[in-house]
Formats: structure tokens, sequence, C-alpha cells
């Protein structure tokens, strides 16, 4: 019957009760979206730097990851170093550079030599992957050295590469590197042929990137580089953060000159880059909760006034606080609840489009999202916003509950 | 002192020296003079920035050593002037310090010989012909260049500018989404308030109606309450946003140690904002008014 | 025949803003069992003040109310609240139905907070809609019935919990003269079948048709007495 009269009462006045659930729904929904906001980042960034299950990124010292165009020297021993370390099971040298493409609509591109057995930079989607027996070091012939054999290797692309150079796989390029401005000629070049189209998980989409083999493009880059590495990924055996931990320090000790980082230390340094969009999600989030809080408490407090005489009647006749208590708690749960359902699905979309949005920021790795739906998101957004409503009826409710019956059938009787 | 290899050290070299220069001034015959067709002094002269002189205890005159890797020979430097960073929004949430040194001595310490990572251009306007602008001048020098190089390219400084700022232009559609999200929302609100605001003196309106007040002079009884106390907190509001803005401001100026200002109250702003508040205050309270002098008086009673 | 209601030596005082407002003074009032008593006198005389003492809404600032030989000053809010919804109907002059709920739901609300089954309160608030004359106008809400209607739904609502006493302020206010005698009918015949009925009414037809009436004025009881005719012949 209470149940019933809460109903009736938020069904009597349809516009009004239709505008609080709209208003509760929108701050839901952003609720929602700051809670995503808040902990997609982190959860999206782990996920991106766990693809292939690398725990562990050595890079130069004092640097993170491809952050400068710092590289590791003796690369070569430092790879065996940890190869030979008991609880990593698996090590991925990288090593990036800008390389040339003459001739070609595409002048230069973004390059990464990798070692294909252990190689965890990309999916392959399409065509073939690169020889998993690649050597990691080719034997060029000095700096003279202007075409290294006539041999042609392989290559894997990103789609971008493809459509900025107007090549399809199947298709034999010309790379190289080392120009020299005055001579007009570059230092190296290879013929290298598109095996495959792959998704590249670090490199942004707008980016055309392509992926030889460790030892080829060291021999194009030169002497220089014949035993270095940009980049050095590990795996460590057991994915629990004690292991990977005491294998950063073990890393730290054995090779000081480089810096170890583990997916929680490169997390917790993105997000203190990132930590503006955490603060502004706190923000609006507080504020959307104080919102939601205050359209259900004024709703319930105008709703109680209209209603005085009602009320006061019904503890005439005898009805009890409580059950007037609970009757006007109701209605405000009730509004709660439809608003934040409302507001959840409102907030899905409205993630889906603020994501597009950030999505477009120069640099980004094309998995990383801002808003990363989860269930725990939801349902702490769900909880926060009920408590709120809860709340926010507490004071009415109350105010009703303990009206002065005969002051106010008195102004009513004058009223 | 050794500059420790983990803090970061960045040296970048430089033409000209850009930003400005605080703390004493260096004597006249500074190490960091340009130093073509003279002998370079034993001790180079560098400039850092403020937030590592502040961190490091360096100011003018400290010695410190530089390497280009962290296992490299180092070599010992002189601060000759400290400068503070510009107030660069690409550069807020970078932690490396910068360091600036003369071109050839950068050079020199990464074994870079005779490498630049760009050069700037500025394109002599005395040479300018009658009815040419000196963006077809501009255009004109691209093309040569491009014309002639290899293994480089040559761009207009404005277009580097647009692609830098793309993540500007994403945070600023991103808080328009946001600002679109919250109008709304208030706007929900605002109308929701009316509405019982309203609908609380349904009999007062009832009376007045009875008596023969025309529904015209009602609405525009209420739109007019109901603009007024928009404009009201309109003013409010400007208020509350200036001082966060102030705070915001405070905050992370602190937190990123930059001049910077993060948040901006213009007049234009403030217009915008008391406009559309001003706006919405009395189209809730004009749809308010309405929904209820349609409804015959009596009805407004109760009977 | 023995006192349901019992006003020994009762005052009420009010305070408004810095001054105190003697709504009752010393007033000593019994009320039998079957008793059909109006309280009459002019506005601001102490009728409804005296209302809502007899029904345990207020109470008196001295002396004693007792009702079912309880004394309601020594009820506490929970109790006192307990105590008009098993024992006490309201009537009011502005009928105070529940918009949003049908005619049948008003009477049954004062059952479901005493704890009724649904399907018995439904049969009960059914049984009371024939009595009043309304069984056809279960499922209108009070916005689709007239006034008179409105009032004999609340009449039936205060039937609800078979209650020993039945307490009206101004029951006719609102209705015109020939619709506030089909109520005062309605009453009367209440009265015949066993309820205590207790009116406060300004309307010298109400007076007419209580058996006994007692005027207040005041704050004071100026005449009381039994009528020697009762009824509203």
């Amino acid at each position: 019957m209470r149940a019933s009269l809460s109903f009736a009462t938020l069904r009597h006045h349809p516009a009004r009760t239709l505008l609080a659930i709209a208003g509760i729904a929108v701050a839901a929904a952003l609720l929602l979206d700051m809670v995503m906001l808040a902990t997609g980042m982190t959860d999206s960034f782990r996920s991106l730097l766990l693809v292939r299950g690398y725990q562990l990124r050595v890079a130069p010292k004092g640097t993170l990851p491809f952050d400068s165009e710092a590289t590791i020297e003796g690369a070569d021993r430092i790879v065996a170093t940890l190869r030979s370390m008991n609880n990593i099971v698996a090590v991925s040298p990288v090593l990036g550079a800008s390389i040339t493409l003459p001739d070609n609509p595409l002048s230069s591109t973004f390059a990464i030599g990798i070692e294909p057995r252990v190689q965890g930079d990309y999916a392959v989607e399409s065509g073939a992957d690169l020889d998993p027996g690649a050597p990691l070091r080719v034997h060029a012939q000095g700096l003279s050295t202007r075409s290294l054999g006539s041999q042609v290797i392989s290559a894997v692309v990103s789609s971008r590469f493809l459509e900025r150079s107007r090549h399809a796989i199947g298709d034999t390029i010309t790379i190289a590197a080392g120009i020299d401005a005055q001579l007009r000629e570059v230092r190296t070049s290879r013929r290298v042929v598109i095996r495959g189209v792959a998704r590249f998980h670090y490199v942004p989409d707008e980016t055309p990137v392509m992926a030889i083999s460790l030892g080829e493009l060291r021999a194009l880059l030169g002497n220089n580089y014949r035993d270095r590495v940009s980049l050095v990924m590990a795996q460590v055996a057991t994915n629990d953060s004690t292991s990977v931990e005491s294998a950063r320090l073990q890393i730290a000790e054995a090779i000081p000159k480089v810096t170890a980082i583990s997916t929680e230390t490169a997390i917790r340094q993105v997000e203190e880059r990132l930590s503006y969009f955490r603060q502004l999600a706190f923000v609006l989030g507080a504020i959307s909760l104080s919102m939601g809080f205050l359209l259900v408490s004024t709703i319930l407090a105008m709703s109680v006034n209209e209603r005085r005489g009602e009320i006061a009647v019904m503890r005439a006749i005898g009805v009890q606080r409580t059950s007037v208590l609970g009757m006007v708690m109701l209605e405000s749960v009730s509004l709660a609840a439809v608003g934040t359902v409302t507001g959840m699905l409102l907030g899905v979309l409205t993630a889906r489009w603020l994501n597009t949005i950030l999505g477009d920021f120069p640099g980004l790795p094309p998995s990383f999202e801002f808003f990363v739906w989860s269930a725990t998101a939801t349902a702490r957004s769900m909880a926060l916003l009920l408590v709120a409503g809860v709340l926010a009826g507490i004071i009415p409710a109350w105010n009703a509950a303990s009206m002065p019956v005969v002051h106010a059938l008195r102004e009513e009787a004058v009223g | 002192m050794i500059v420790r290899p983990h803090l970061c050290v960045r040296l970048i070299a430089l033409l000209l020296c850009a930003g400005r220069t605080v703390g004493a001034q260096p004597p006249a015959d500074s190490s960091l003079a340009m130093s073509f067709g003279r002998r370079p002094p034993d001790v180079r002269g560098v400039a850092v920035d403020a937030r590592m002189a502040a961190d490091l205890a360096l100011g003018i005159g400290s010695t410190f050593r530089l390497s280009s890797t962290p296992d490299g020979l180092p070599e010992t430097v002189v601060v000759a002037a400290i400068f503070e960073p510009r107030a660069d929004p690409a550069e807020i949430s970078r932690t490396a310090y910068r360091v600036r040194l003369h071109l050839d001595h950068l050079q020199q310490l990464t074994g870079s010989v005779d490498r630049v990572d760009r050069f700037a251009l500025r394109v002599n306007s005395a040479n300018r012909q009658a009815g040419i602008g000196s963006a077809a001048l501009v255009d004109s020098a691209i093309a040569r260049v491009n014309h002639v190089a290899f293994g480089f390219r040559a761009y207009r400084s404005s277009d580097i500018a647009v692609q830098s700022s793309r993540t500007f232009l994403v945070v600023e559609r991103f808080h328009r989404a946001i600002g679109v999200i919250t109008v709304v929302a208030s706007a929900v609100f605002l109308l929701c308030l009316l509405l019982l605001t309203v609908e609380e003196r349904r009999r007062q309106i009832a009376a007045l109606r009875l008596m023969g007040i025309s529904s015209t002079t009602i609405i525009r009884g209420i739109v007019f309450e109901a603009a007024l106390v928009s404009l009201l907190g309109s003013l409010i509001g400007v208020g509350i946003g200036w001082t966060a803005s102030a705070l915001v401001n405070w905050h992370y100026q602190a937190v990123y140690r930059t001049p910077l200002a993060f948040a901006l109250i213009t007049p234009g702003i403030v217009a915008f904002a008391a406009g559309l508040s001003l706006c919405l205050g009395t189209l809730a309270g004009a749809i308010a008014a309405w929904r209820l002098v349609r409804q015959p008086p009596l009805q407004l009673l109760g009977r | 025949m023995t006192a349901i209601i019992e006003c020994q030596n009762v005052s009420r005082t009010y305070q408004v803003g810095s001054s105190k407002v003697e709504a009752l003074r010393n007033v000593t009032l019994s009320v039998e069992r079957g008793a059909f008593l109006a309280i009459t006198g002019p506005s601001g005389g102490g009728k409804s003040t005296l209302l809502h003492l007899l029904g345990a809404v207020d109470s008196p600032s001295a002396g004693r109310v007792l009702i079912n030989g309880r004394d309601t000053s020594e009820m506490s809010e929970a109790e006192s609240t307990r105590f008009r919804l098993n024992n006490i109907g309201f009537v009011f002059q502005r009928f105070y139905l529940m918009q949003t709920l049908t005619a049948s739901e008003n009477i049954e609300l004062p059952m479901s907070e005493a704890g009724v089954g649904k399907k018995e309160r439904r049969a009960r608030a059914m049984e009371l809609l024939q009595y009043v004359g309304l069984a056809g106008r279960a499922s209108h809400r009070p916005a689709q019935l007239s006034g008179g209607e409105q009032q004999r739904v609340a009449v039936a609502r205060a039937l609800a919990n078979n209650p020993s006493l039945i307490l009206a302020d101004e029951p006719t206010g609102e209705l015109d003269e020939s619709t506030g005698l089909d109520l005062l009918e309605l009453f009367s015949r209440l009265n015949r079948d066993g309820a205590t009925l207790v009116f406060v009414s300004h309307d010298p037809l109400v007076a007419r048709a209580a058996r006994e009436v007692v005027a207040l004025r005041n704050g004071q009881i100026s005449s009381s007495g039994a009528k020697a005719t009762s009824g509203l012949t």
C-alpha cells in the first residue's frame, strides 16, 4: 500500500517525475563516464603493455621506452644476460629508427627491427609474418656499402604504410639509411618485399611503420648501430607482482646502465602524465553526484511541501512516522534507481562519443582507450548514485514524518 | 658535480637563445656568447632551466659535469644563465630538465659532428618585390628548398604549429563535449526546479485568473521572475567560475611548475555563460508558466 | 452508559510569536459511548483545538484527556498514532483524500497500516463503499468525485478499522445544503448503528442533527446539554 502510494505520487506528476529522471540520468551518465575515465586509462594501458605477455621493459638509463632517440649500447650482451636469468622466459630486443624510401611518395617511415620469433610489437592481420630464422646480425661490408647484396629481405608493414606508399602485399620497394645531402646519395639501401600487414600495438595508426629483422635494420643503419637496441622487452615466468618486481631489481643490479620498468611502474608514470584526466574525472564525478543529490532532494522537498495536508491527515488517521518516512524514501530511491539505470545506458553511449574525441590524440597507440567499460565501474557508479538518492531523500522524508500534525492541519484549514 | 644520468638531462642545441633568462646578468665575456671564429674557452658555459637550477641548487657560476650517455666521458660545464621555460602547453607534463648549449658544443659532446635536427629560416623581407606578399615569398622559399632537398624537407612554421597543437585541439573538443553534457544536465535541472516552483503557486495563479488577469500577463510575470533568478544565478556562477579558475591555475602551476595559465576567463566566456543561463532559465520559466496557464483555473484549485 | 471520552480540566495554550494564546481553558467534558455530540461556537472559540485533543492528535497543556480509559498525555508519539489508527476515525472539512489513490485505495489506507491483508481490506473497502452508497465508484479518483461523494469516501475511510469513536471537523463545511443534509443523514445512520460521533461545526444543521450540543466560546464551555429532539427532523 505504501509502495502504491509512493509510485502513485510519482505517476501523478508525470512531467516532474520524467524531468527528475532525466536529470538524474544525465548526472548518472556523466558519473559513469568519469568513473570509466578514471579507471579506463590504467586498464587500457595495462592491457596494451601486456598484450604479448612482456611485463618488463629495459630502456636506456633514465628514459621511458621510445621516449627519446637514445639507444642501449652493448645490447647483445645485455640480451644474453637477460636470457640467462632463471626467472625470465622470453626476451625481445627492439630497435627503432627512421629510414627513407627513395623515389616513393612516402619519403620516410618509422622502422622497427625485431626478432620475429619473440617479437611483441605487432599482430599480423593479413599476409605472412617475417621469417622466424632471420639473423640477429648481418655482416655489412663497411660504411661505404651502398647496397647490402642482392638478396631481398622481408618486411611487415602497417596499413597506413601501404596507403601512403601506394603499395600492396607482395610489392618490392627500396629502403635506405644514411643520407649524404652533398653527394645526394644514401649510404646503404636494401630491397624489401612486403610480406604482410600488421596491427602495431604501440605505434599510432596514423604513423606509417615497417618491421624488419633486427639484424637487417642494424646493417642498414650502419656500424654505429651494430650492437644497439632502443628497448628490450622481458617476460617473467610467473606473472605475480612480486616476481616481476624481483626480476626488475635483479636486472637493475646486474645491468646498471639501463632502466628496467615494470608494467606497474610504466602505468604509474603514464598516470602521472595523464593525471589531469583523473583529476578532471574526480571533479566532474563529484559535481554530477552533487547534482543528482540536489535534484532528488529538491524535488522531494517540494513534493512533501505540496502534500503537507495529505501527510498531516495520514498521521492524524494513524499512519506511523516510519511509514511516512518509508513512503517518501521509496519515492527518492525510485527516482534515483530509474534515473541511474537510464543513466548507465546513456553513459555507455556518451563514453563512446567522448572516447572517439580523445582517440584523436596524436601519438596514441591504436588500442589505447580512455573510457573502458567494466562491470565494476558501472556497479560503483550505480551504488554511488543510489546512496546519494537515499541520502537526498532523508531530510525531506524526515521533515514529512516529523511534521507537527496539528500545525499542518491548522495551516491547511486556514489556507 | 656530476649530473646523475637518471635525472634525464636533455641536451638541446640552439642557434639563437629563446626564452627569458633570469638570475644575475652574465659577465660581458660570457662563455655563452657567440663563439664563431674564436677558440672556445676551456670550461664552456651552458644555460639551465629554472627547475633544474632549483632542484640541483645551481646558480650562475656553478659547475657540473655533462655527458651524452650514462657511461660516456663527462665534461665540466659552468652555468652561465638560468632561464624560465616557455609557457608551452606541450611541455608541461614533461619532467625532463632543459639545458641549452652552443651548437658546436653539443655536436662535439654527442659526437654528431655536422648534424642538426632542423633549421629555422626567416625570409628576407627586404627582397620583397612590389605586389608580392610575405606568404607568397615563404611559399616560394619552401618550394626552392624542397626542390634541392635531399633527405630533408621544408615546412611552414604555422603548419608545424597546427600539427603540434593537435593535442590541444583534441583537449578543446573534449572540454566542449563535457560542457555540452553539463549544459544539458543543468537545463534539465533548471526546468525541473522552475516547474516545481511555478506549480507550487498554482492556487495563486488560479486566483489571478479568476480575477480576470490575462494568461499573457501571468506568463510575463513568471518569465520575468525566472529571468531575474537566472541573471542572479549567472552572476553568482561567474563568481564561482572565476574562483574555481584561479584555484585551478594556482594548483596546476604549482604541480607542473609552469607559468602557463590553464583556465582563462575572458569577457566573451562570461557573456556566453551568462547569456546561455539566462536563455535557459527564461525558457524554462516560460514552459512552466505556459503549462500552468493552459489549465482551467478551477482545475488549478483542484475542483 | 460508559464514558468513552473524559476531559478533566483541560487547557491548551499555544505560543504564537512572543505571545501566548489560550485556546482552551479548564474544559471538562464527558462523552458517553454511542453519543452524537456537536461542539458548536464562533470561529476561534477553540472547537478544533478541543477536537484535536479528543482525537489524541494533540496533548493538553493542563488537565487530562482519557479515551477508552487511556490518558492521551501519557502516550508516546508512536502510541498515540497507533491508538488513533485502531480507535478513532477522522473526517475533515476538506476531505483530505489522497489524490493519487482511488476511492477504494483511500479506504484501504488505514487498514493497510493496521496490517490487514490485501484481500480482506479490499472486501472491507467495498463493503464500506456500499454502506456510504458509492459501490460503483470504487476505482474513481477523488478528482472524479463530487464534493459530497469525496466526503462519503472520507467517512468510509474513517470507519475502516472499526473505530470506537468518530471525530469530524466541520464535515459539511465544503458542501452545499442538500449534500450536507445527505451526509448528516449518513452520520445519523452510523450513530443509530452504534457509532459514537463527536462533531465540530458552526453549522446549525449539524447542531440540529446531533443529540447533544456543547457550545464553546473563548476556549470555555458556555453551554451544554442534550437536545429535546435529535436528528434532522
